[in-house]
Order: structure tokens, then sequence, then C-alpha cells
């Protein structure tokens, strides 16, 4: 039943990359953009099918499927779901249907750029689900080329600097974590790549603190964190908006989730060891995201900035790494995604509409006649939903981290609080100058936003109510799986100070 | 003895002064020009007719009332037109009264006049105590605050000579779409010269104010107080509204303490000549109620043509605005040609010198105005 979830895009790349091409004709047609969107609905849908045979109580993997694939290597095809990977499957395949959409109809090369938007689909699905550490790395690598070839043909001026620049730094992180895996499974003795909680309990603490920082700075780079950060904001102004959405809805969530997975549960010893400087990490990537994102006069740059800021919270709750805190790291995770993507999807219009995204330029966009109010309605809900307004899935993933990260880290806490109160700082500089004031003489006569524009806005808009005032919605989904990696914390807590 | 020599004007807007010396309007003329002014007082001529009709029911039905909560039913409180108003299924008379309040601030002319006499004073008063018989606490209070009574019913006399100019000026704009229909009007000096003759052949119709109180009748405004429709009413109208108008509220605050708003009211230039349409349509901006209004009567013709533009009718009311604005171009090129000293295509030159003062002084007026916007 999974697979099918890696075939699907899988097939859906192929059949559009070979899609008969008449002579003559220009490669960019409606009809690949058809194909693809109908692709990543009948996987939205598929996932949906999945949600609902989800048992969110039964905790552990669920659909398990197990081939022997290199048998001397070691690698095994072994992919499974479970509570902390579900959210972000289905987040995946949501934020693909809505990058598919907001593609340009006309977009050049329209064959390759879908079959490439699809087999970065493949890639992210595969790694979400990967239950062999070899496999998860395969997958991660997988994703890396579609998305720097969707940069480096489609992006803006600077495309050629920024996906050079974004593959290094992943190409590093793919070392780092390969290294580590590698690390692990040769010094456990370990005969497989499979994975397995509690691996590295027979190693010494200072080989799994070595091995923890190859993970902690592959998945940094690729979250980032400061000081792993420099390519994000050029790759995401330099990417156009679908790329821009998947990247910060989606992409990024691959180093989080990487961490919770690969860090948390089977370095639990180091994981604690380190856990206060990881705090303190998170309050400093924190706080250097949002105030970077004051001085920003790109919109895209502040959002991207701001995403660096609130992706650092989830570090914060791994350190704290209590049931709640992991629990609200996988909100966080979603809610980040719903709301990042929703602010790029609408940046994207104001571009579209204005051919700026300027905000020195930029004014009065709020005008009911002239302007796009509803795309700075839209805008003002995102704004708020990022700044953490109740009633908001951000208000709930900020609050449950706060909530269960200060009685451990209490100053770190305090500070990362300073940078998500520095949130509706910068969002309100952003949003006060693009969209109040009086509509200048040089915007008075933009082009009418069609509902097929604001479609993808209200969807994720709804969603980021929705999941604001019925959180358990997603917070039970992943209460259990989270609750038994925050559990081998505990057992390891309990075991040293018996040692002791 | 100096001959007088009729050089080039040196005035800025010196094109608009030889096009009214031409014969032509403040307008330029296009077909499509025409098209858009005269559908648009269509439209305006239905809005006016409601507005004229709402302002003369409360002058004559809601005098002295002290909560007069139901002045825009015209007299028809049913559920149902309840039901409608609460759900905004409405003409939006608060424009009308914005109006009325625009002139009666700056007042100007007989009517403003007439109420600073002490003959209103005792016609007034009369009302008063006929209306507010055996109402000790209100007459208690009327001798404690003897001004009070009196402004609001200076405001009534306005409330009903606006009603009655709009009265006469919704027939006006709607026998003009009428001929437009017909054929008979073609161009903008064709609409103007309508209008021109429409306000002379009204000019002295008289302004008069009656109120019924228990069966008998009061004068406010007598007919001996020789009141009449074009310098009492529509010159003050065209002043207050079309000119100095009053700022409103929205994405441009103007602060008095930093002389943003004039001392001298005749230098305001805050009115429907000046006013930028962008706003139009945001919260807390007057002339969007009216352009609400004017959007449920636009003809056909006009619905086509604002549907050819970018956003089609996405920004219907800034685009009624521009339209509207055109028009008040037209009807201010029909007063100017009005008040002129003389006949603007007069030949003899002295005559020629004193139009052509009097139209600098007039374009004096317009250098700020979006004169210039609505050409362009």
């Amino acid at each position: 039943m999974l697979s099918v979830l890696i075939l699907l895009p899988l097939i859906g790349a192929v059949i559009i990359s070979f899609w008969p091409q008449k002579i003559g004709e220009n490669d960019s047609s409606p009809l690949h953009k058809n194909l693809a969107l109908l692709c990543s609905l009948v996987i939205l849908f598929w996932t949906i099918f999945l949600v609902f045979q989800f048992d969110p109580n039964q905790g552990g993997m669920q659909f398990s499927e197990n081939l022997t694939w290199i048998e001397w290597l070691g690698l095994n095809y072994q992919i499974g779901l479970d509570g902390l990977s579900l959210p972000l499957i289905v987040l995946n395949s949501l934020l693909t249907v809505v990058a598919i959409w907001i593609s340009s109809e006309t977009i050049e090369r329209s064959r390759f750029y879908y079959a490439l938007l699809l087999l970065l689909n493949v890639g992210v699905v595969g790694a979400f689900l990967a239950q062999d550490l070899l496999l998860f790395f395969l997958f991660y690598e997988v994703e890396l080329i579609p998305l720097y070839l969707l940069i480096a043909i489609w992006g803006g001026q600077k495309r050629g600097y920024a996906a050079t620049k974004f593959l290094i730094y992943t190409a590093v992180s793919g070392i780092l974590l390969l290294a580590s895996f590698l690390g692990l499974v040769w010094l456990t003795g370990a005969k497989s790549f499979a994975y397995g909680p509690l691996l590295s309990q027979t190693l010494p603490l200072a080989t799994q603190l070595l091995l923890l920082s190859g993970i902690l700075i592959g998945f940094g780079i690729k979250i980032p964190f400061f000081p792993f950060h420099t390519w994000l904001p050029d790759a995401h102004v330099e990417a156009s908006t679908p790329i821009s959405v998947l990247l910060a809805g989606v992409l990024l969530k691959l180093g989080t989730y990487g961490l919770l997975r690969f860090g948390v549960a089977l370095f639990p010893q180091a994981w604690q060891e380190l856990a206060p400087f990881l705090a303190t990490w998170a309050a400093i990537s924190a706080l250097y995201g949002a105030s970077c994102a004051i001085a920003q006069k790109d919109m895209k740059k502040v959002v991207a900035y701001s995403s660096i800021a609130h992706m650092a919270f989830i570090l914060l709750a791994a350190a704290a790494g209590t049931p709640l805190a992991l629990v609200a790291a996988v909100a966080q995770m979603v809610s980040h995604g719903l709301i990042s993507a929703l602010l790029f999807v609408l940046v994207g219009v104001v571009y579209r509409k204005t051919g700026s995204r300027d905000v020195d330029y930029l004014r009065g966009l709020l005008n009911p006649e002239k302007g796009l109010p509803v795309v700075g309605s839209l805008m003002i809900l995102g704004v708020m939903a990022s700044s953490g307004i109740p009633g908001m899935v951000g208000f709930i993933a900020e609050f449950l981290i706060f909530r269960s990260s200060f009685p451990i880290f209490p100053v770190q806490t305090l500070f990362c609080l300073i940078g998500t109160g520095l949130t509706a700082v910068y969002f309100l500089l952003m949003v006060n100058k693009v969209f109040f004031g009086r509509l200048t003489p040089e915007l008075a006569n933009l082009p009418p936003v069609q509902f097929s524009e604001r479609l993808p806005g209200l969807v994720l808009a709804v969603f980021i109510i929705i999941l604001g005032l019925q959180p358990n919605w997603l917070l039970n989904w992943s209460e259990v799986d989270t609750a038994a990696i925050s559990n081998q914390l505990t057992v390891n807590q309990v075991q040293l100070t018996m040692k002791n | 003895m100096v001959t007088a020599t009729f050089q080039p004007s040196k005035h800025p807007l010196a094109e608009y002064i030889y096009r009214l010396e031409r014969g032509e309007a403040l307008l330029k003329d296009s077909p499509e020009n025409v098209m858009e002014v005269v559908g648009i007082l269509k439209s305006y001529g239905v809005v006016l007719d409601a507005y004229s009709n709402n302002l003369n029911y409360i002058a004559e039905h809601q005098f002295l009332e002290l909560f007069p909560f139901f002045k825009y039913f015209n007299g028809e409180v049913t559920f149902n037109k309840l039901a409608q108003y609460l759900c905004h299924d409405r003409i939006n008379f608060e424009y009308a009264e914005y109006c009325m309040k625009a002139m009666f601030w700056h007042g100007g002319g007989g009517l403003d006049s007439f109420l600073d006499t002490s003959e209103f004073t005792q016609l007034a008063q009369k009302a008063i105590e006929a209306k507010l018989k055996g109402n000790f606490v209100i007459l208690t209070l009327h001798k404690i605050f003897p001004d009070f009574l009196f402004e609001q019913i200076r405001q009534m006399a306005y409330y009903s000579g606006l009603g009655q100019f709009w009265r006469i000026m919704a027939d006006m704009f709607l026998s003009l779409s009428d001929l437009y229909d017909q054929g008979k009007i073609k161009t903008i000096p064709d609409v103007v010269q309508y209008i021109l003759d429409a306000l002379v052949a009204d000019a002295n119709t008289p302004i008069t104010y009656q109120v019924k109180i228990k069966d008998q009748v009061y004068d406010i405004l007598p007919k001996s107080a020789n009141l009449t429709f074009l310098m009492d009413t529509a010159v003050p109208y065209v002043e207050a509204v079309f000119f100095r108008g009053t700022p409103f509220p929205g994405t441009i605050s103007y602060n008095a303490q930093a002389y943003q708003i004039p001392f001298d009211q005749g230098s305001f230039a805050f009115g429907a000549l000046y006013a930028d349409p962008l706003p139009i349509g945001s919260a807390g901006i007057p002339p969007t109620l009216l352009m609400q209004d004017m959007r449920h009567f636009l003809p056909d013709y006009l619905h086509d043509f604002y549907q050819q533009t970018l956003r089609k009718e996405d920004d219907l009311r800034v685009q009624i605005c521009t339209t509207f604005q055109k028009s008040m171009f037209c009807v201010t090129t029909a007063a100017i040609k009005g008040l002129a000293p003389f006949p603007l295509d007069t030949i003899n030159m002295e005559e020629k010198l004193a139009n052509r003062k009097y139209l600098e002084k007039w374009m004096n007026r317009f250098l700020s105005s979006r004169i210039l916007d609505v050409n362009h």
C-alpha cells in the first residue's frame, strides 16, 4: 500500500517525460500540467485513504513492506508509516498538489518541469517512509537532483549561483549523514542498515556523540539552523513560487524529521548529553532568523528568514524531549509547512501581479477595488498564524513547544519566545508597508486575481484555521509514537541515574 | 487712450480657458466620454431621486424628532424593510446627509444668510413652541441652551433645501439620458448645454419649507424670503460639494494641528473635483456610499464599457467614481458658463477681458483638481 505513494509519482514522471510531442510544437503545454495535477491528486486521495486506514492508537510502524534489495550491502527496501511520518506524508501530498496547481501553464519545457516535480515527490515520500538508514539516505539524495534542476533551470536571475550553493550545502549534509549511518552500523556490528531504536546503546558515549554530531550538522544544514543557513534565502529568492512552497513546506521538514527519527530515537543517551546545547542553538538560531527577517526588503527573504526562526523551535522541542514536546515538534512541522506554504503562495501572487517583491516599492495592496484585497487578507491571516495568534495552528504548535520546554530549558525558551514575538514585528512591518496605505499610481492598474489563483491560499488558510480550532486531529496521529521516542529518553535517563 | 489687447493666457491651465472661450467644455469631447457621462448621470439621477425623497421626508416628518431611529425608512417601518436595511439591501441615505452637512458647514447663498436673520428665528421659535407644547423638559432645556434647537431647524432647512435641489437635478439627469437614448445628445458640449439650459430654466424656482405640526402649517423658509433654486441651492451646493467638501477619514489623514486643513473654509479643496478615486471602496470614504448606490442603476452600455477594462467590474466603484468625476466637470462647466459675467462667445474686447479674468480665477481653483487626470 505504501509503495503506491512512491510508485505513482514515479510512473507519473515517466509518463509525462515520454508524452509524445508533435514536431515543431513548443514544449510548453497545459496538458503536461493537467497530467501532473491528476497524478498528484491521485496521490493525495491515496494518502487520505491511508489516513483513514491508519490506527493512531496502535503505535509503531504500520503498512510495513520489507524486501531484500542488495543483501551483501545490507540494504533492504523497508518502508513503514507511523505517527511521525504520517502528518508529513499528508503535508507533502497536499503541497505537491498546491505546487503543481500554482505552476504556470505556459512554463517552458513543461514535460521536464512536471516530471522533476513528481520525482521530487518520490524522493521526499521515500525518505519519510524509509525504515532503512541507507534507503533513507538514497531517497534523501534522490530529492536533491530534481530540486537542484528546478532551481537552476526555472529560477531567477542568479539561479545558477543559488542552485549550486544549495547543492554544495546539501551534498555536505548528505555526506555527514552517510558517514554517521555507516559509522553506526559498522561500529555496532549490525548486519544491515535496518532502522532499530537503541542501536547505539552498545557504543561508548564519546562515539555516540561523534556520530550524533554528524547527524546534527547534516540535518542542521537541511533545516537549516544558524550558521548553516545561508543557502536557504538564496534558494528561496531564486526559486520559482511552487518550488519555494515545496522547499519551505516539506523539504526542510526532512531535516527536522531526521532529527527526531535518527537523532533522538537512535542516540537517546548522547542526545540527552547535548540537549542543553541544542536548546541554546535553537534560541540563537531563532533570534538570528528573526533579526535578519526584520532587515529584509524582499518579501520572499522575510518569509525565508522567518522559516529559519520557526524551524529552530522544533529543535528546542526535540531538545526538551518530553512526550508533549515531541508531539509539539511534529505539530510545528505541519504548522510551519502550512503557514510558510501559504505565505509563499501569496508572495508569488503579489509578484506575478505587481512584478515586484520589494517592500519599499509595494504599497496599499489591500485596496478593495484596485489592489489584491483577498490576497492581502489571506496574507494577514498567514502572518497572524505565523505570529502565534490563537485560533490558528501556529498558536497550538508554538504554545505546546514553549509549554513543554520551559520547565526544562527556561532561559532558552524565553529567548525563543522573544523570537516568536519578533515574528509579529517583521511580518507586521512587511504587511504594513506592502498592504496598507495608499495604492501608488504605479500599482493602480494591476491585473485581477482569478479565483484559481486564490484557491490554493484559501485551502491552506482553511487547514490553518481548522487545525487551530481542532488540534487533536493533528496531535492524535503522532501522540503514541512520539511518546515512545520520548520514553526511550526517559529509560535512558533512569539507567544513567541507576549507574551513578 | 489705452487700447486693450487680448493676449494669450499665461495660466498653467490656459488650455482649458481657451476651451471654454471656444464654447467647449472642461472635459474633452469624445463619443466614449459622452456615453460615460450620460450613463453615469442616468444612474445618478435614479439615486438622487431616492436621496431627494428621503431628505424631504426627514425635513417634513422628522422635524425636531429627538430620536429619529427610522428616518431612512420614509415612513414605511415594516419587518421586511428592517430586514433589508440590516442586510444592507438599501440606498445609502447617509451619503445624502453627508452632502447636506457639507453644504450646511460651508454655507453661502441666500439660504445660509436667511437662516441667520431674525425673521427665521421668529418662524423657528413658533415651530418649536408648537412642536414642544407640553414638553416641559425639552422646553426648559431650550431655555438653558437656546441655540440648540435653532441649529437643528437650520439643519432641517438644509435637508429641505438639498432635497428640493436634488429633486430638480434628478429629473434633469434622467431627461438627459432619455435625450441621449433618442440620439439628441451627441457631444460633451451638448451635455453641458443641456445642463446649462435646464439650470437656467429652473433658476427661479422658489425654495420654500413648511412643516405641519398638529394640522397647522408653519413656515420655516417662506416664499417671501425669495430663495431660488439656482443661486441659493445650486451654487452653494457646487461650491460645497464639488469644490470644498470635507476631509474624510481614510487612507489620507488630515492633521488639523499641522495646518493641513485650511482655516479659511473658502480655501478647502477636498470636494468631488479633487477627490482621489483610488481609495473608493475602503471603509470610511463617504463617496464609496454613492458609488455603491449608483452601481445598481448603471445602464447596460456602461456595464459593457466597464467589462472591457483590465479588471472588468472588479474595481467597479473606482471606475464609477472616475466616470462620475468626468460628469461633475461637465456640470461645473455649465455652472461656469452660467455664472460668467458675459457670454463666453462675446466679441466685445472688454467683455472678453472680463471673461478671461473670470475664467483665470476659476482655473486657479482647478490647479490641484483632477482636471488633467479626467482628460488624460
